[in-house]
């Protein structure tokens, strides 16, 4: 079997990746282990309404519901509101992650994309160093296939960047660890995402209510693995539910255990591949979420390989171009991110119950984390010095 | 004394891949939808035990 383009794996990233190559004439073909797309859900599926935008999801099946604004609640409780109403209309959507992912697959495949289930990618082909395709194991048979490019879109695991030669090993500092309950019959009303902070409730990390639909919530945590213990994600989230008086009614339809990347993005670019999503880091080191820069990186990705096909070189210079297009869209904010994210480890509970409090009726020109950044320099001139150069990081990610 | 292996609850283990990410020495892949520790690479450093949420993995004789 030989293609310009093969992509391993089906998540947001290589779904898109595959769909914009194809429609630039490339012939692609996606490979993914699992038994179908999307299955299981390992997310919170939380997503910014800026996808409308896209053109990237038809329909509306893979909406669970509209939220309305985001309550982030400190250590002790006080609560800061980000609410549609002050910051425009654009907040955010649950998704039925399943269908998402496998909207994206369709668009891909209408495209032109082939997909293969079941095949798991053991290995790269190497020709004489040269990248030049991988080995598949499915069912009982392994087999090559031959590409020009191989695309990693393999999420946090990442075993192909760790076969071209990156080094995508996560410290234990720039991990998310996490679990997460789909909670049905919860006796909650609220139309916001919901964050709650502290050291006792979630060490490095925070725990999430995100409604989806009716009475059924994804009520999760994640945690820093340098600050966890086995099996603390799981015992801190059961904790927390059974101390609110809402969830703890609610019965589970699902539990998922997830890693989340909140590191520093990677060099994404060898000669005849690349890495997109999780694989490349792209997840944001502040919220964990990674869907838009999966569907961000993943159309230069595509695009990017497109011209490479139509001028039949696959080096990393030609390449490269996708490296420097994700940079300039989101590598900025995500490098701010990981600056904030390290200086927020540091503050202690009753640092952060200060700024929520001096918070608590600010109004937010929009629904980010930079009007949050934005706010509490305002607020807290004695902040600036370790907060300014977050807002030139800003600056620079406009 | 025996030397100690980490190994990975079969039954436990809900397939995050968390642990894979952070292996330090790459020994741990997933298998059968399932991580699993290869011992020839393993130096039983304990990072994937304190990082699997669920509790997952361990040491054992
Ligand atoms: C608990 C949790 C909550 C989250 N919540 C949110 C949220 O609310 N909002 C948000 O934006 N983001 C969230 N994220 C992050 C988001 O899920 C990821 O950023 C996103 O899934 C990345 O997409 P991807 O396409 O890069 O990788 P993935 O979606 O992980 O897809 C990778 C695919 O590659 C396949 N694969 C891997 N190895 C191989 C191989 N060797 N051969 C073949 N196939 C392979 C896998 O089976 C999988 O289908 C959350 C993550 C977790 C864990
Ligand atoms: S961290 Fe735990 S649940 Fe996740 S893959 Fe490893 S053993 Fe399985
Ligand atoms: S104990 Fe250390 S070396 Fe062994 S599998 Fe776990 S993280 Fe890897």
């Amino acid at each position: 079997m030989e293609y310009d383009v093969v992509v391993v794996g089906s998540g947001p990233a290589g779904s898109v990746t595959a769909r914009f190559a194809a429609e630039a004439g490339a012939n692609v073909l996606i490979l993914e282990r699992r038994a179908e797309v999307g299955v299981p859900v390992l997310c919170g599926e939380g997503i910014s309404q800026r996808v409308d935008k896209w053109d990237m999801l038809e329909g509306k099946r893979w909406i669970a519901s509209k939220m309305d604004g985001a309550k982030i609640y400190s250590p002790n409780g006080t609560l800061v509101t980000l609410s549609k109403e002050v910051a425009g209309n654009e907040t955010g959507y649950v998704v039925y992650r399943d269908i998402f992912d496998q909207e994206l697959a369709r668009r891909a495949v209408k495209a032109g994309a082939k997909i293969l289930m079941r095949a798991e990618v053991t290995d790269l082909l190497k020709d004489g160093g040269k990248i030049s395709g991988v080995k598949v194991r499915q069912f009982n048979e392994e087999f090559n296939i031959k590409a020009d490019v191989v695309v990693g879109a393999d999420g946090v695991e990442s075993k192909i960047g760790q076969w071209a030669g990156f080094n995508t090993i996560l410290k234990p500092g720039d991990l998310e660890t996490c679990v997460q309950y789909t909670l049905t019959n919860v006796d909650h009303k609220s139309d916001y995402c919901e964050f709650f902070l502290g050291k006792k409730i979630a060490p490095g990390g925070y725990v999430w209510i995100f409604p989806k639909g009716k009475d059924t919530f994804n009520v999760g945590i994640g945690i820093l693995a340098s600050l966890s213990k086995p099996g603390m994600p799981l015992k801190l989230l059961n904790k927390f539910i059974s101390n609110h008086s809402d969830l703890k009614k609610g019965e589970p339809v699902r539990l998922l255990a997830g890693a989340v990347p909140v590191a520093n993005p990677i060099e994404t670019v060898r000669d005849n591949l690349l890495l997109v999503g999780d694989a490349a880091r792209h997840s944001d080191p502040i919220t964990g979420g990674g869907l838009t820069t999966a569907l961000e990186g993943g159309k230069i990705a595509g695009v990017t390989i497109g011209k490479a096909v139509e001028k039949k070189t696959f080096d990393k210079e030609i390449l490269s171009i996708y490296e420097t297009n994700w940079k300039e869209t989101f590598g900025k904010k995500l490098h701010r991110d990981y600056v904030l994210k390290n200086i927020l480890l540091d503050f202690e509970d009753k640092t952060l119950n200060m700024l929520a409090d001096s918070l608590k009726d600010y109004k937010f020109e929009e629904f980010s984390t930079l009007s949050l950044i934005k706010a509490l320099v305002f607020k807290h001139p004695t902040l600036l010095m370790k907060l300014k150069p977050l807002l030139k990081l800003s600056e620079k990610s406009k | 004394m025996g030397k100690l292996n980490t190994k990975v609850d079969e039954r436990g283990c809900l397939a995050c891949g968390g642990c894979i990410s952070i292996c330090p020495q790459a020994a741990l892949i997933m298998f059968g939808g399932r991580a699993f520790v290869r011992e020839d690479k393993c130096i039983c450093c304990g990072i994937c035990i304190k990082t699997c949420p669920i509790g997952a993995i361990c040491e054992v004789d």
